[in-house]
């Protein structure tokens, strides 16, 4: 009831203020910042009392206060609130590799890498064969070269196959589930994470060499291969000077979250690396060198993050054009169906070839539905390289997403409730199966 | 390099020099840092290097609004009311005629002088000239912080400058506040544009808003992260949305912070986030205050800051001065306590800048000069000008606790008595300044064995050794042994 109630304040506040107010635009843009940061987080959490995930609230607050709907957050204040999604993209890619810890990496590497690269394979190839197969639904590849419509797939397809380690993570700390299909399935997770941000960074660069963005030019082999390498040391140099923060100072660190994430994404841009990787880069290397600090910084990061992505969701939501969607539906019901058939194979066949426990194999998949944070940072990135197609692809992705994220939560916990590892009661609160199965 | 890169190395720097710099400053030479990042915005700004351009120092206009928002929420979180209470009626009178003496002065003086000056018309000096008035009146508390760090007790002196500080600062934010709903530009999109009275309740209405918001998004929760979340919420659409309206930011925050320290339960952890971007977040401000400053066209407006620093000064001073001696409230806050009011700061660059965004107010850029000239020539002094002002009342009592056998030397001790009856009764209601009981919590050691300790008289207790004196180190036995506040555990 207190959650209707700010939404009715904000609603009428906003009824009430447009009309008033003449004020410069730099105001209007805070205005809606805090108007996104109170309204959005409370349909969020609107959306877990019917058992929704958050981001679904996010995103349908996104959509119900943009310029499709109530347009109370223009196109206008939205492109002023860009920052906002950089740092928050900054925020998701450094905090995604603090995740990565070196022990675990060591220690079930090669059954992860094997399970990862399988089911990744599966679904990128289903996804982009997919995308070509049906590329007359998507307006922007009607009629287009086939090198373009190649290219555009793959780089969809490179996005589209990504999971959501926040998802995973939330569920597994709600259900408090530890055993085989919950540990390997956020193993798989987070590696996938750094992997998709690869695959990403290379097909993005194959894509730029293919199809030469608008205003800018093609990417030269070199140019690609310093994008791509460059991240990594640029990364690699941020990441140990947060370490040595992490073990010398160690102060205010929610200040400094926020301070490394800005510059981190102003100083990949100005060196013109792969922004996501460098910042993931630098928080795998923070995480794992920085003397148990890093554990300290990365919730500093969430806190720090957390109303920053709430309008990150918000502001991809506001940007999600429903009469698009509409359109778009031949494509998006295939897509989905497609990534999850793609999920499952791979899945099978990654844990047979790993030697997985059955459990693993049998239900891993359900787990790897869900989609969001790295994600949606890089169907940004996508359409800000190409303003007109890349915003199509997103728009076609979010819609995508909206089923994965809707779908992946409720299909995790039925595989933790199937294989035992968790129980209806240890979701409300109650007891906990944490034993291994 | 980008203007953005440049600013997050500047606020990067600011963000270290806070721990560093600042304290070894304040320790070492009981000097206030803050001034230099002015000087390093002007020197950043397009006005002199142009390292920051226009269009980039215009883009930090979202980050301008919610700094001059901040920093009414940190003004109205000493609003606590429990504690207001326990404040003396001559404490309050004091600090009052302090305040509006200064803003007469100032005003009066500058209405008087701009038009002769030619820097504006008869008819329009008034606003500029209140304008001034009302930031005159707003003074730093980093004097006093600096000058007594963690060791203020209840002497009545600093008890006066506590409050002054603070009845300066709302008598600042409502002025302005009041003033820019007086002159406010009619929208025109509206049926009927509100009146001024009705501009000044919907400042504060975004006030109330804003703090019912964040009560009703909080709920009985009391986790930090949710805590920050709430209430980032609420300033950002309380400054954003006063900002658009074109009523001022700093007063409806002001008002939120008032809401908050009072009705939440969580005021402590409240003050915690506050204090963590507080000092960073004024750096920023002042980085930002120094790229939007414009120099003005007009020599004259050297006389108008003449002006304005001297009677800003005298009106601190004199009126401190003479309504001490008005009271009979000399013997316990000695004459000059009205020095350690002069040091200007973070209130008066957010005021100035609140001001000056406004294109349609006449001469901001004057207004916003004489600000930040006050700043720079009194804030890195503020400290030396709070001890300068208390050392002659609480060297006196040193002596005195010297020759006093049952005492201490460590200790406090208590003021002598004079015999005027408190202005308040009731628990926790302190003496009306002349009368100074001791704390109560430190009266056994304060006073001859089989001295009577009356609790509900309890309130000032003089210190002595508050006043740190310049390269003296805290002593870590003092501190500790130093009695536990009656409000410790409350925003100061």
């Amino acid at each position: 009831m207190r959650r209707v109630i700010v939404l009715v304040l904000l609603y009428l506040l906003m009824q009430a203020v447009l009309p008033l107010g003449e004020g410069t635009p730099a105001a209007l843009v805070l205005m809606a910042f805090g108007f996104l940061i109170l309204g959005a987080y409370s349909v969020g959490e609107l959306a877990t009392t019917i058992r929704l995930p958050k981001i679904v609230g996010y995103l349908a607050a996104g959509l119900a206060v943009g310029p499709s709907a109530l347009d109370f957050v223009s196109q206008p204040v939205m492109e002023q609130l860009a920052p906002v999604s950089q740092l928050a993209i900054a925020l998701i890619a450094f905090l995604a590799g603090a995740e990565l810890q070196l022990k675990e990496v060591l220690e079930r590497g090669t059954l992860l890498l094997k399970i990862m690269t399988a089911e990744l394979v599966v679904s990128f190839i289903g996804i982009a064969v997919t995308l070509i197969a049906l590329h007359e639904f998507l307006p922007v590849l009607q009629g287009a070269p086939m090198t373009e419509i190649v290219g555009f797939s793959i780089l969809f397809a490179s996005v589209a196959i990504i999971h959501s380690p926040a998802v995973t993570m939330a569920l597994l700390s709600e259900s408090g589930a530890k055993g085989v299909v919950a540990r390997t399935t956020l193993g798989v997770v987070l590696v996938a994470d750094v992997a998709v941000v690869l695959t990403f960074s290379g097909a993005l660069a194959l894509v730029r060499v293919m199809v030469p963005p608008s205003g800018s030019g093609g990417l030269g082999v070199l140019a690609v291969l310093w994008e791509i390498g460059g991240a990594v040391l640029v990364g690699a140099v941020l990441g140990a000077v947060v370490a040595l923060y992490l073990r010398f100072i160690r102060r205010e660190l929610f200040i400094f979250a926020i301070l490394v994430a800005f510059f981190g994404s102003e100083i990949a841009g100005l060196l013109h690396v792969e922004t996501l990787l460098t910042l993931l880069m630098a928080g795998f290397v923070a995480e794992n060198a920085g003397g148990g600090g890093g554990e300290q910084l990365r919730h500093a990061m969430e806190r720090a993050g957390d109303p920053i992505f709430v309008v990150f969701f918000a502001l991809a939501g506001a940007q999600i054009n429903p009469q698009a969607v509409l359109k778009l539906w031949p494509l998006v019901i295939p897509l989905v169906l497609v990534r999850t058939a793609g999920l499952w194979a791979g899945t099978k066949l990654g844990a047979r070839w790993a030697n997985a426990e059955p459990e693993a194999a049998k239900y891993m998949w359900m787990g790897l539905i869900s989609q969001a944070g790295v994600a949606i940072g890089l169907a940004s990135v996508m359409a800000n390289v190409y303003p007109e197609r890349g915003e199509e692809l997103r728009t076609l992705f979010l819609a995508t997403l909206t089923i994965n994220q809707t779908l992946g939560p409720i299909m995790f916990r039925i595989a933790l409730l199937r294989s035992g590892e968790a129980t209806p009661e240890s979701f409300r609160g109650g007891p906990r199966q944490t034993e291994p199965h | 390099m980008s203007a953005s890169l440049v600013l997050i190395i500047v606020v990067a720097t600011a963000y270290l020099a806070t721990h560093l710099l600042y304290e070894w400053l304040a320790k070492r030479l009981l000097i206030v840092s803050g001034a230099e990042y002015l000087v390093l915005g002007i020197l950043l700004g397009p006005q002199v290097s142009g390292v920051i351009p226009v269009t980039a120092a215009e883009s930090f206009g979202p980050i301008i609004v919610l700094g001059t928002g901040w920093i009414g929420l940190t003004v109205g979180m000493q609003f606590y009311l429990p504690r207001l209470v326990r404040i003396t009626g001559l404490t309050f009178r004091l600090a009052v005629i302090e305040s509006l003496v200064t803003l007469g002065a100032v005003t009066l003086v500058l209405w008087w002088a701009l038009p002769a000056l030619g820097l504006t018309s008869q008819f329009w000096a008034i606003v500029p000239a209140l304008a001034l008035g009302a930031i005159a009146v707003a003074s730093t508390p980093a004097g006093l912080d600096i000058a007594l760090r963690d060791r203020k007790k209840r002497e009545p002196v600093v008890n006066q400058l506590e409050t002054s500080l603070g009845v300066n600062a709302l008598v600042a934010i409502v002025t302005t506040g009041i003033l820019f709903a007086w002159v406010h530009r009619a929208p025109t999109s509206a049926l009927r544009p509100p009146t001024p009275t009705e501009w000044a309740v919907i400042t504060v209405g975004i006030g109330f808003l804003g703090g019912s918001l964040f009560h009703l998004f909080l709920g009985e929760e009391r986790q930090v992260d949710r805590l920050v979340v709430s209430l980032g919420g609420a300033v950002i659409l309380a400054s954003g949305t006063a900002a658009y309206l074109n009523v001022s930011p700093v007063l409806a925050t002001l008002v939120i912070g008032i809401v908050l320290v009072n009705t939440s339960r969580a005021r402590n952890e409240l003050r915690t986030v506050l204090a963590a971007a507080e000092r960073p977040f004024y750096y920023v401000l002042l980085l930002l205050a120094g790229l939007s400053w414009k120099p003005s066209t007009s020599a004259t407006v050297f006389a108008v800051i003449l002006l304005y620093l001297v009677t800003r000064t005298a009106s601190k001073v004199y009126a401190a001065r003479a309504t001490t001696v008005w009271n009979n409230a000399t013997p316990q806050l000695g004459r000059d306590w009205g020095k350690a009011l002069i040091g200007q700061g973070r209130l008066t660059v957010a005021l100035a800048l609140d001001y000056a965004r406004r294109p349609e107010l006449p001469i901001g850029d004057v207004v916003f000069t004489a600000a930040l000239a006050s700043v720079l020539l009194t804030e890195f002094a503020a400290a030396r000008l709070v001890r300068a002002a208390l050392l002659p009342i609480v060297e006196p009592l040193r002596d005195l606790a010297q020759r006093l056998p049952w005492v201490d030397a460590d200790e406090d001790v208590p003021a002598q008595a004079t015999g005027e009856q408190p202005a308040m009764s009731g628990a926790g209601a302190a003496s009306s300044g002349a009368f100074i009981a001791p704390d109560v919590e430190g009266a056994s050691t304060l006073l001859p064995p089989d001295a009577e300790v009356t609790p509900s008289l309890g309130g000032y207790a003089l210190g002595r050794r508050n006043l740190v004196r310049e390269g003296e180190q805290p002593d870590a036995a003092d501190v500790n042994k130093a009695p536990p506040s009656d409000s410790s555990n409350e925003p100061r």
